[in-house]
């Protein structure tokens, strides 16, 4: 009896074995195959996206086309200019090119520690703007990334955001304004504080004249306050056609 | 050679009739396997050492596997699951080296 026993104990045993091997081998593709389905998701998504995205420019171009052709010329001439300075449009011209890149930033061999001092803030990029506002400049882009008059630009940890999307050195501030913009800025408060930066940390600084740039429009731009020009037919249960302007809470960039 | 030969057969069995194990028992598995391992060294080790015994053998690899899961078992139901299992398979792990050791002792004298 107890060779039989042991017999069967140990086929139970070789049983066993395997189906813990084939166990493991079937958990394998069950994770991978989640892994796949996961990539297929965001590709899927990612090309619903820039469909949706296609569609938007499409829509929107043909709501300009729609507005111009109702608003007549002079109009629509104005809306076009306002819309340029506003950030909302992109424009064309010449202008000066502000590049400002992190210096520098060894790494201290006893502690550890990494020396930030030379690193671009947020600060020196809203002294920058407002240095180019200040002296002219009708629109300015931060790395591609269109100021407007509620932009916001800050830091988050290491990176620096503008309009909550981040920028990285070097920072090219492309500004359009007049043609003496660059040397006018080289020899402004700013330009002197940042050769003095550059001196002193590292950090390199240029300020050259750029022709012919294309500014991009502002990504987003929310409507925060809209007054009809015609007053409407006032419509039951609103209090108020006009609504108040939101105290908004941007500051830097302008 | 019988022993062997219903290792081959359990081998076999295992892989024709390819079974799914339920989810609930999946965490049972890894440590049913290292009991049954234990069970089996220390088996090899008392037949060199000229004292095994069928019936030690079947009921210490019964014991081992079903102390293991109610282990395990435990465990779950206190939620320190895998902690417990950590526990089982250290524990018997230390035995299997043990019973290796002297396996080799008795094979090559060293």
């Amino acid at each position: 009896m107890s060779g039989g026993a042991a017999a069967l104990t140990l086929a139970c045993l070789g049983f066993l074995l395997v189906v813990a091997y084939q166990q493991t081998t079937a958990d394998e593709p069950a994770r991978s195959k989640a892994r796949e389905a996961l990539i297929q998701q965001v590709q899927n998504r990612r090309e619903q996206t820039a469909q949706l995205q296609g569609r938007a420019d499409r829509l929107g171009d043909e709501v300009d086309a729609l507005r111009e052709r109702e608003l007549g010329g002079a109009t629509a001439a104005k809306l076009r200019e306002l819309e340029a300075a506003t950030g909302l449009a992109s424009v064309r011209g010449s202008g000066a090119k502000i590049t400002l890149a992190d210096g520098p930033t060894p790494i201290n061999p006893v502690t550890g520690e990494r020396n930030t001092v030379a690193r671009v803030k947020d600060s020196d990029l809203q002294l920058a703007t407002n240095a180019l506002w200040s002296r002219g400049a009708e629109a300015i882009a931060i790395n591609g990334q269109r100021l407007t008059a509620t932009s916001t630009i800050r830091q988050a940890g290491e990176a620096v955001l503008v309009d909550f999307r981040p920028v990285t050195t070097p920072y090219e501030v492309v500004a359009i304004g007049p043609d003496d913009l660059a040397a006018d800025f080289r020899d402004g408060y700013a330009g002197r504080f940042f050769k003095q930066l550059a001196d002193k940390y590292g950090m390199s600084f240029e300020a050259t004249d750029v022709a012919n740039v294309t500014l991009e429009a502002a990504t987003e731009l929310k409507l925060r306050v809209a007054v009809p020009s015609t007053p409407p037919p006032a419509p039951s249960g609103y209090p108020s056609a006009e609504a108040q302007p939101r105290n908004s809470s941007s500051e830097g960039g302008r | 050679m019988i022993a062997v030969l219903a290792l081959f057969a359990g081998v076999l069995l295992g892989i024709v009739l390819h079974p799914t194990v339920p989810v609930a028992l999946q965490p049972y598995l890894p440590i049913a396997v290292v009991a049954a391992l234990d069970a089996v060294f220390g088996g090899v080790r008392a037949k060199l050492d000229g004292i095994f015994d069928d019936k030690q053998f079947v009921i210490s690899f019964i014991s081992n596997v079903l102390v293991a899961a109610l282990i395990v078992y435990l465990g779950d139901q206190l939620g320190v699951g895998t902690q417990l299992s950590t526990g089982v398979v250290v524990v018997l792990g230390v035995r299997i080296f043990g019973n290796v050791a002297a396996i080799r002792r008795h094979l090559f004298s060293a």
